[in-house]
């Protein structure tokens, strides 16, 4: 399954080779399908037509109506923002695995509740947690870190500890190998992905979750002079209260998208590292722990929105 | 259309159209109550022949009333269906025909609508559950005080749908209920009864257009049948115009919008469920006595004249100078097309025609513009020209951009102007600083109470000072009393202070509703390719999938007039997408549509059942059924999502906006329904047969006769009915297999009805009469119809005549206005000051309103049980059990607590009482649970109950002596 560039390209091929099977699979489209949902629904079918060995194609039969069932369930839950029953909805999910629909529709299921946003047809289900989590303020986010450092000796003045970065290594080089592999899978890096939610999933394969923080832009003092927009959010991206990357954007959506491809590109090296670097936070210099690849740096990090290292003492001081 | 929008409008603009009806009320006497003479002439000075219910319109507030408590299990839904009918006879009092028609199969192109219905009452019902789950923690958390959870199943209103238990067994209901009326009732003894239920296909109302249009071709029809339609539905006014009856009314319930609703959660009104503090509930009057009564009136009824809407509309598009002779019964067939443009059950409406935006309004300026460009009228008999429709839709294409625009700057606008109201209203609750209270408070003039002399004049002035600190303290207050009242469960520290630091924050929240985000933007540029890429996913280039929406939606078009003017042309066809195009979409649309497939077929009801119910409503099906609609392993699970994205749509409310539900694939849904025939019960399988109309009437009808010989000769084949003996209605007759014959007693249903014994009712299958396939309905005035009276004053009035203008009111031009003579005013305001004074409100005079009339809707309370206990030892049954005197409680007498099964017991009861009422002796056993004493609960859990919203207490004045027989003492 890895290495394929473009599902359609592929499918197209195969159909060209294929007319009678063109053919057949043609009349199984819906009338109101648009050409994108039917493209997709298709390379669905036709993937997963060996699973159905009794399908014959051009002959009606009742597994070829679950088959159809199921591509329509899965082609619901990718366009219309359906959710089916937990058993029906795994099994969409592993049949759905390396069909790619880009740019798919955006969906809420709750009026007024959290918005059920996603719809990247790799993804999983659980989309719901994904919002909550992005949604997440910097308290839940403090309080997440605090009680990782509370292991850590006390007491002394605020900063990650020395040993901070062996600690770490090992799971980024875990997520290191996730990202690529997911990144393969996804036809490579390129502009038109879906950042956060490629690193979302890598990073929960991986057993840890992302921590977003959003801080309007108008919030932020001591921008360069030459930046007269006012408007917009900047997020920033951790794990594991390491600085992967900050975004900026229209809105907090757009901010995040932003921030997590930048923390993708630093996975377009060869191997990624956790190291102890100097950034401005609140005015101040401290020291943060980062993800950084192997190439240097021209110019320095932007400053940080959160800050997970600092004890009590010094917050107070300097509030 | 469910719109209730397009009812405001008309009735706001055409204001003559609506006569409000005069009921005559059944009297009591005695607590026996008179049942009303209906052979008695038409109080509302008009005689009608015919009257036709949309069943489905009466079966929903009966079984689940949005305003007062629901009845207790199916057998009381019944009986409020029955006592609706009664009701409405008696306001209508039809002379010839009354016509009862249930919604059957639908159509496909209505199926989708109900599907939505259907799968948005699941999901707002899980919905409410688990916010008011969460909203009770967090007010008990807090320290509030909220009634205990009633323990009741959920009435799953989705159970209104052809095909399910209950559906049938309202048929054999409705069955009884008309044998005993038309034995029994003298007002039904030469009425001739149909009744269509939900095993004949097709919508209800559908039905009876149907058999209107049926009879009206036919060559014995009296082309003046003054016709009555009842039902709320605003399509029916297109209905009635399209079949060009003169003489056709409409009745339905009075429309009153914004009417509060109590909260979910505490039961008071006032608030929403999401604000509700759970503080201690208000005295409703002075000692409460209002507690159980509801604040609202009866609904009363109003007709709806379509000959005055046919005056107003004459006015309207009457044009001068055409290119071809203006026909304005052709004219009217053009108002109703337009109108479906701005709303139908069967097409999503075009996004720049918007009712409360004079949608029609702006149609029809746009037609009356263009019809000179084309050179006739837009439909004929329900057929549409195509390319005559296309001017019009290109001349609101034009217009759209601006439509936009003016929506926004409006909608904005009205925010803008709710904002300052909310603010200004903020300030008026406190009432100016200068407004004095207490007895100083003004007083209004000329009132009976005149304000008594001031007294310690000091001290009050000492209060009015401390009022305003005292404000603060009242707040806090009512949390504390309502956290005691609670017991001892809560922390009652900390909470006040809490409380109202919650208050306030939620005050300041109200201002400021979150928005859900509109990615369109319909009033920027560039409206129309967000339009199609956020809700078709597609983009404004794919020119191909456009005019795929825009042939479907003519198609629609097409299909939707030919349903209301010649009956339903395809069961199959729908409109197969979540939205509509653009008007300015409408190019070349002449060819789009030629005919519909012929000769297609409704669903089984079964079938139909599976195409509209979400699995949660599974349980109305058979289990191998119901697994298609949750295994993973069926091959239509796709129909079935388990929750689903609603699309707000520029609304504000989840229930405007578009759910996005799967299409059904017809193919797939029949293919694997073929699997699980075989596992339906013979039971079932009768419930999935298409019925037939049955019509009923009694001994004295001259077609009695008739059909009493055709079941004495066992004929078999369908006979005609001999017009002259039913006035000129026509239609085939066919043995019943289990028919309703005289002089056989009829069981009744329901436990708490009697059987007739003395049944002289007949019943008989009835067929509309046949006509070819390509019959066409003309949409004419038919040749001996006498147009009425004109009420709308007319143009010319002040130049040629002297005399100041009278309006016309009623039915009647000539109506006898109602006066009150002297001693009639005192007699009122005799009675009238004595309520004021606040003191026994019910003690002698009958209370002026529909309260407490000891019928069986009303609730629990202790002065019900005091109605009942008379009128049960007036008619002999046992007294009640009798409440041991405490000292303290001969004031208050206690309901007992708000246990469902005593109050089920109570109603069922006063069912009975009904009975007794209607003279049919047989009186209940069953008082004793009217105030029962629980001994076993202590004083505290007493005081508790006393404050619950479903019992209240009344002041115990005035009344007799408790009966001092049979004490009752739990051991």
């Amino acid at each position: 399954m890895a290495g394929e560039r473009s599902g359609e390209d592929i499918v197209s091929e195969y159909l060209g080779q294929n007319p009678q099977l063109a053919h057949w699979v043609e009349s199984l489209r819906g009338y109101c399908e648009t050409n994108k949902q039917w493209v997709a629904r298709r390379e669905f079918i036709l993937r997963n037509m060996e699973a159905f060995p009794t399908v014959d194609p051009g002959v009606p039969s009742s597994s070829l109506d679950r088959l159809l069932s199921l591509s329509m369930v899965w082609a619901n839950h990718v366009f219309l923002g359906c959710s089916y029953p937990q058993a029906v909805m795994d099994k969409i999910k592993e049949m759905g695995e390396g069909v790619v629909v880009e740019d798919a529709p955006v969906h809420r299921t709750t009026i007024g509740g959290l918005a059920k946003a996603k719809r990247s047809a790799t993804a999983e289900s659980d989309a719901d947690s994904c919002a909550k989590r992005a949604k997440c303020g910097p308290n839940e986010l403090d309080g997440r870190p605090a009680g990782r450092t509370a292991a850590w000796p006390g007491g002394q003045k605020s900063g990650p500890p020395p040993q901070a970065p062996a600690e770490h290594q090992p799971f980024f080089n875990r997520l290191y190998k996730a990202v690529a592999w997911k990144l393969v899978s996804a036809g490579g890096f390129g502009p038109n992905l879906d950042h956060f939610e490629i690193l979302r999933s890598c990073v929960e394969s991986c057993k840890e979750t992302l921590a977003c923080v959003f801080v309007p832009l108008k919030d932020i003092a001591g921008l360069p002079a030459g930046r007269t927009q006012k408007e917009g959010h900047v997020c920033e991206i951790r794990c594991q209260s390491v600085y992967m990357g900050t975004g900026y954007g229209r809105d907090e959506g757009a901010a995040k998208a932003m921030a997590s491809k930048e923390a993708l590109k630093v996975f377009q090296g060869r191997k990624v590292t956790v190291k102890i670097c100097r950034r401005r936070f609140k005015g101040r210099d401290v020291e943060d722990l980062v993800l950084l690849d192997e190439q240097p740096r021209s110019q320095g990090f932007p400053p940080a929105l959160s800050y997970p290292f600092q004890d009590e003492q010094l917050e107070d001081g300097s509030s | 259309m469910g719109v209730p929008a397009f009812f405001r409008w008309l009735s706001r603009k055409y204001a003559s159209i609506i006569v409000h009806c005069v009921e005559e009320k059944g009297k009591e006497c005695n607590g026996v109550r008179i049942p009303v003479d209906t052979t008695k002439p038409n109080p509302n000075e008009v005689e009608f022949d015919n009257l036709y219910l949309d069943m489905n319109g009466i079966i929903h507030p009966c079984t689940h009333p949005e305003d007062k408590a629901a009845p207790k299990n199916e057998d009381e839904m019944m009986v409020a269906i029955f006592e609706y009918i009664d009701r409405l006879f008696n306001i209508v009092r039809p002379r010839r025909v009354l016509y009862m028609a249930i919604d059957g199969v639908a159509p496909r192109a209505k199926m989708n609508q109900q599907r939505s219905r259907r799968f948005r009452a699941s999901k707002e019902g899980v919905e409410l559950v688990d916010e008011k789950n969460r909203i009770r923690e967090e007010i008990l958390a807090r320290g509030g005080y909220l009634p205990p959870e009633e323990i009741k199943e959920r009435f799953d209103s989705n159970c209104i749908t052809p095909g399910t238990e209950f559906m049938d067994n309202l048929a054999k209901c409705l069955r009884y209920y008309v044998a005993d009326r038309v034995s029994n009732d003298p007002g039904w003894r030469n009425v001739t009864v149909f009744l269509s239920d939900a095993s004949v296909p097709g919508e209800g109302e559908h039905k009876i257009m149907d058999y209107i249009r049926r009879q009206r071709a036919q060559p014995n029809h009296d082309p003046n049948t003054h016709h009555c339609l009842c039902g709320a539905d605003a399509d029916l006014i297109m209905l009635g115009l399209a079949t060009h009856e003169p003489n056709f009314t409409i009745i339905r319930e009075e429309f009153k919008p914004n009417k509060p609703r109590p909260c979910a959660l505490c039961g008071q009104i006032g608030h929403e469920i999401k604000d509700c503090q759970g503080t201690a509930r208000e005295k409703q009057g002075e000692h409460d006595e209002f507690a159980d009564s509801m604040p609202v009136s009866e609904q009363e009824f109003i007709f709806i004249r379509l000959c005055v809407l046919r005056e107003y509309l004459a006015r309207e598009l009457t044009m001068a100078s055409l290119p071809f002779p203006f026909d304005f019964e052709r004219s009217i067939d053009d108002w109703v097309f337009m109108c479906f443009f701005v709303g139908n059950d069967f097409l999503p409406h075009l996004p720049s025609l918007e009712i409360r935006e004079g949608a029609i309004d702006r149609l029809v300026n746009i037609y009356k513009d263009v019809v000179h460009k084309t050179g006739g009228y837009l439909t004929e008999n329900g057929f549409v020209n195509l390319e005559r429709v296309e001017l019009i839709m290109q001349a609101v294409g034009v217009a759209e951009d601006n439509i936009f625009k003016k929506r926004k700057e409006d909608d904005e606008g009205f925010k803008r102007r709710m904002k300052e109201k909310r603010k200004r209203m903020k300030i008026e609750q406190r009432g100016p600083a200068y407004m004095t209270t207490g007895q100083f408070a003004p007083q209004a003039l000329g009132r009976r109470d005149r304000p008594e002399a001031v007294q310690n004049a000091r001290h009050q002035a000492y209060d009015m000072r401390m009022q305003s600190r005292e404000q603060h303290n009242k707040d806090a207050a009512q949390s504390l009393k309502a956290s005691l009242k609670n017991g001892g469960n809560s922390s009652a520290g900390p909470s006040d202070s809490t409380d109202s630091k919650g208050l306030k924050r939620k005050a300041d929240d109200s201002d400021s509703e979150p928005e859900p985000e509109d990615n369109v933007r319909l009033w920027e540029e560039g409206w129309k390719q967000r339009y199609y890429k956020t809700k078709f996913d597609v983009d404004v280039t794919d020119e191909d999938f456009r005019r795929k929406v825009v042939k479907s939606y003519v198609e629609g078009l097409c299909w939707v007039l030919r349903y209301y003017y010649q009956g339903c042309a395809s069961w199959k066809w729908y409109f197969p997408f979540h939205y509509a195009p653009f008007a300015s979409d409408f190019k070349d649309i002449k060819g789009m549509f030629t005919e519909f497939e012929k000769g297609t077929k409704p669903f089984k009801p079964l079938e139909q059942l599976m195409g509209v119910f979400p699995a949660a409503s599974g349980n109305f099906l058979p289990p191998t059924w119901r697994s298609l609609m949750s295994s993973p392993d069926s091959s239509i699970i796709d129909f079935y999502p388990d929750d689903f994205a609603i699309d707000l749509n520029g609304k504000k409310y989840a229930w405007q906006g578009v759910a996005l539900l799967p299409f059904v694939d017809e193919r797939r849904l029949r293919a694997a329904l073929a699997d699980v025939y075989p596992d339906l019960t013979p039971e079932e399988v009768k419930r999935n047969s298409l019925g037939s109309d049955v019509l009923f009437l009694g001994k004295s009808h001259p077609l009695f006769d008739f059909i009493q010989e055709l079941y004495r000769t066992e004929s078999l084949e369908g006979t005609e009915i001999p017009a002259e003996l039913c006035h000129g209605i026509q239609g085939t007759l066919n043995l019943d297999d289990d028919p309703i014959l005289p002089d056989k007693p009829v069981t009744s249903p329901i436990p708490m009805l009697r059987d007739i014994s003395q049944n002289s009712a007949i019943g008989v299958k009835f067929k509309d009469p046949h006509y070819a396939d390509d019959f066409v309905f003309k949409a004419v005035l038919l040749s001996g119809a006498k147009m009425p009276n004109k009420v709308l004053k007319p143009g010319d009035w002040e130049r040629g005549n002297r005399e100041p203008w009278r309006p016309q009111l009623g039915f009647n031009p000539n109506r006898q206005q109602a006066h009150l003579d002297q001693s009639g005013f005192r007699a009122l305001g005799h009675n009238m000051n004595r309520n004021q004074h606040g003191r026994g409100q019910y003690s002698n005079a009958p209370p002026p309103g529909n309260y407490q009339q000891g019928n069986y809707r009303q609730h629990s309370g202790g002065q019900q049980s005091y109605q009942h206990s008379r009128q049960n030892s007036l008619l002999g049954a046992p007294p009640p059990f009798q409440q041991p005197q405490f000292p303290r409680q001969q004031q208050h007498q206690y309901g007992s607590g708000g246990h469902g099964w005593d109050r089920a017991q109570q109603s069922q009861q006063s069912a009975y009482q009904q009975n007794v009422n209607r003279g049919r002796g047989g009186a209940g056993q069953g008082s004793y649970q009217q105030r029962f004493d629980n001994r076993r609960d202590d004083w505290h859990d007493r005081r508790d109950n006393r404050g619950q919203q479903h019992q209240g207490y009344s002041s115990g004045r005035g009344y007799p002596p408790p009966p001092p027989s049979r004490r009752y003492n739990w051991k």
